[in-house]
């Protein structure tokens, strides 16, 4: 894209269509709201169990069974809950996100050139 | 351990790699398929693939290293390495596929319409991908060395060059098989070892050593953030690692033109499903390689603890059984070097072919040359600059290395396509400035490290995990400047936008010309050989 666009090119007023578009803003608001705060919620996940280890040794070390304490428990579960939010993340992009595709897309192509 | 039977598993792995090379060889024809497999790779294969190009020297051999040595906190690690996938595909990975961009450098040139950004980015990616090359071949020096005393030249100049000969003969293609092999190779080697040792230990078999070794885990070293194995301030540490590692992978360069090789959105969010399963069931074996080795190889915590993964089997199994899991360890270690050096390989002279040889090769032959002689050149000279790298540095902890290499691609490139894809007010001059500093803190930090790092306090805490401090820096470089420039901002960005944010349709192959309405972007590389 590094070619520049007089301001009478048909196509640059196509993308400025679509970049004003409420579909356009609607898709992105909601990816937005969708991706952040799941992005900060498992940062903050992360970040709050190596604060725990360090803080709450008593109750990391508390022994659920055997030689199995919460902070073992804890740890295994960074590795399932990773793939719980990559499950989540793809059945919400799937239901939410393709359909629009379809859409938005039939309005791009669908401008006369 | 036996070093015949060693070098017969490496051997073989060699073999094998050349001869599945061979046969992506006979099927890669044209420029498209040296760089992306030309879009055609199932999800299966190339999750099995990226699987087994993620997992270097620093997985395979580091991770128990450093776990044996400094304890529990070094199993963020492990999960840092799979979260950064995490961020990569929710954050990035989609918006970049739909800028029909195959590297960092066409992204950076598509997003800011600048060769300036496009060339800066282009250096970082040489000297990222050499920073994590570096460690391989030392990875390699050290398992030769291990298996046979051999000097550790020798394994750095066999990987170097096998590596070099499988991707100039046979590209992307041929070293997707190559990888989605590497990967059960290299999980078959680390977890038959400690299947067998828990069968023994279950028949009864030296069951007091593996008891005692569990109730010896217990004590210091297996508290987190412990100071053991002398590390400073283990809770900024730790942090910092973990910034490195979740917003590193974005950044790495053979990690994201993986992606293009999914054949749509949806079969590249699936192929990630399968990433995060393959490499979750890797690590788990790793610790348990560094817990066994506390009461196995309590010297090795002194020195040599990389090696921990190859000496375990043998000191557990005297005699032939011990031999023959020792050989299986060393041909999955050699596995790992190979598979992440051609994928970096691939990636690096990707940009010098493009950036540096192409131009310059036309200029020379008045045109007269085959784009895949240029590629093969790039792959050649991608090579020397590590390998002579390896030459002049001493004794790296392999994981540590990696690590580094992280947190510069977290500090230069993080920033760049975060706040490129999501912020419109960026300016071209706030992405050069953000990957100017950030590329300069963190390689500063990197170089200090590898050279020989300061020894003690804060200095060597700031110095030896660098991202906490210079990630936001290279933030605050971006924002800061862009606001000072507005009238810098790229005039395509409403288009950029419209580009990277309109999901991908169902069923569309989108390649970078299949989006009918936009025009294919200069830089794209798919010039037919």
């Amino acid at each position: 894209m590094s070619e520049t666009r007089s301001a009478g090119d048909p196509d640059l007023t196509t993308y400025r269509d679509v970049q004003l578009s409420p579909d356009f803003s609607e898709l992105r608001r909601r990816f937005r709201r969708f991706v952040f705060p799941m992005t900060g919620l498992f940062l903050v996940w992360y970040f709050v169990y190596v604060l725990l280890a360090d803080y709450a040794h008593g109750f990391m070390s508390t022994k659920v069974g055997g030689n199995i304490t919460v902070g073992l428990l804890f740890g295994l579960g960074q590795f399932v809950s990773t793939f719980a939010i990559t499950m989540i993340y793809v059945r919400w992009a799937d239901k939410k996100v393709d359909p629009d595709a379809e859409k938005l897309r039939h309005q791009i192509e669908g401008e006369p050139r | 351990m036996s070093s015949a039977m060693s070098l017969t598993g490496i051997g073989l792995v060699i073999v094998a790699t050349i001869g599945i090379g061979l046969f992506g060889l006979r099927i890669s024809r044209t420029t498209s398929d040296f760089y992306v497999a030309s879009r055609a790779v199932s999800p299966r294969w190339n999750a099995s693939a990226i699987s087994g190009e993620y997992l270097s020297a620093a997985s395979f051999l580091g991770v128990a290293g450093l776990v044996l040595v400094n304890g529990a906190d070094m199993l963020w690690f492990s999960i840092g390495y799979t979260v950064g996938y995490l961020m990569l595909l929710v954050l990035v990975a989609a918006p970049l596929r739909r800028s029909g961009a195959y590297t960092l450098p066409d992204f950076a040139e598509t997003r800011f319409e600048s060769a300036v950004v496009r060339r800066i980015c282009s250096g970082l990616v040489v000297g990222i991908g050499t920073l994590y090359l570096l460690p391989q071949l030392h990875g390699a020096g050290l398992t030769v060395h291990t298996v046979t005393g051999a000097p550790p030249d020798v394994g750095a100049a066999v990987v170097a060059v096998i590596v070099v000969i499988n991707v100039a003969a046979g590209g992307m293609r041929s070293i997707t098989f190559v990888q989605a092999f590497q990967y059960w190779l290299k999980l078959t080697a680390l977890a038959a070892p400690i299947f067998i040792i828990l069968i023994a230990w279950r028949s009864g078999d030296h069951s007091i050593g593996l008891l005692q070794s569990l109730q010896g885990a217990a004590a210091e070293w297996a508290e987190p953030l412990s100071t053991a194995g002398g590390r400073d301030h283990p809770l900024y540490a730790t942090y910092s690692l973990l910034l490195a590692l979740c917003f590193g992978t974005m950044g790495l360069p053979h990690v994201l033109v993986r992606f293009y090789t999914n054949p749509d959105g949806r079969a590249a969010r699936r192929t990630t499903v399968v990433v995060l399963a393959l490499l979750g069931m890797f690590y788990l074996f790793p610790p348990m390689y560094a817990i066994l080795g506390r009461s196995f190889a309590p010297d090795l915590v002194a020195g040599g603890a990389d090696t921990v993964v190859l000496e375990l089997p043998s000191r557990i199994f005297p005699g032939t059984a011990g031999d023959l899991l020792g050989a299986l360890v060393a041909a999955g270690a050699f596995a790992a070097f190979l598979s992440t050096s051609s994928g970096l390989t691939v990636a690096i002279a990707g940009v010098i072919d493009q950036d540096l040889l192409r131009s310059r090769l036309h200029r020379l032959t008045g045109g007269d040359y085959l784009a895949v002689n240029s590629f093969r050149i790039a792959a050649l000279l991608a090579m020397t600059v590590p390998y002579l790298a390896f030459r002049v540095t001493g004794a790296l902890s392999l994981a540590d290395t990696v690590g580094l290499a992280f947190a510069v691609a977290a500090s230069t490139f993080c920033p760049l396509l975060v706040l490129g894809i999501w912020w419109r007010r960026m300016s071209t001059t706030g992405a050069a400035a953000g990957l100017i500093v950030g590329g300069i803190a963190a390689s500063a930090a990197a170089l200090v490290n590898v050279v020989g790092a300061p020894t003690a306090g804060w200095p060597r805490a700031l110095v030896g995990q660098p991202a906490a401090w210079t990630m936001p820096l290279a933030f605050l470089t971006v924002i800061v400047v862009s606001k000072l420039t507005p009238d810098k901002i790229p005039a395509g960005t409403a288009r950029s936008m419209v580009r990277l944010h309109t999901p991908e349709a169902v069923e569309v192959d989108r390649g970078p010309q299949a989006f009918t309405n936009l025009p294919p972007s200069d830089s794209t590389p798919p010039r037919r050989a």
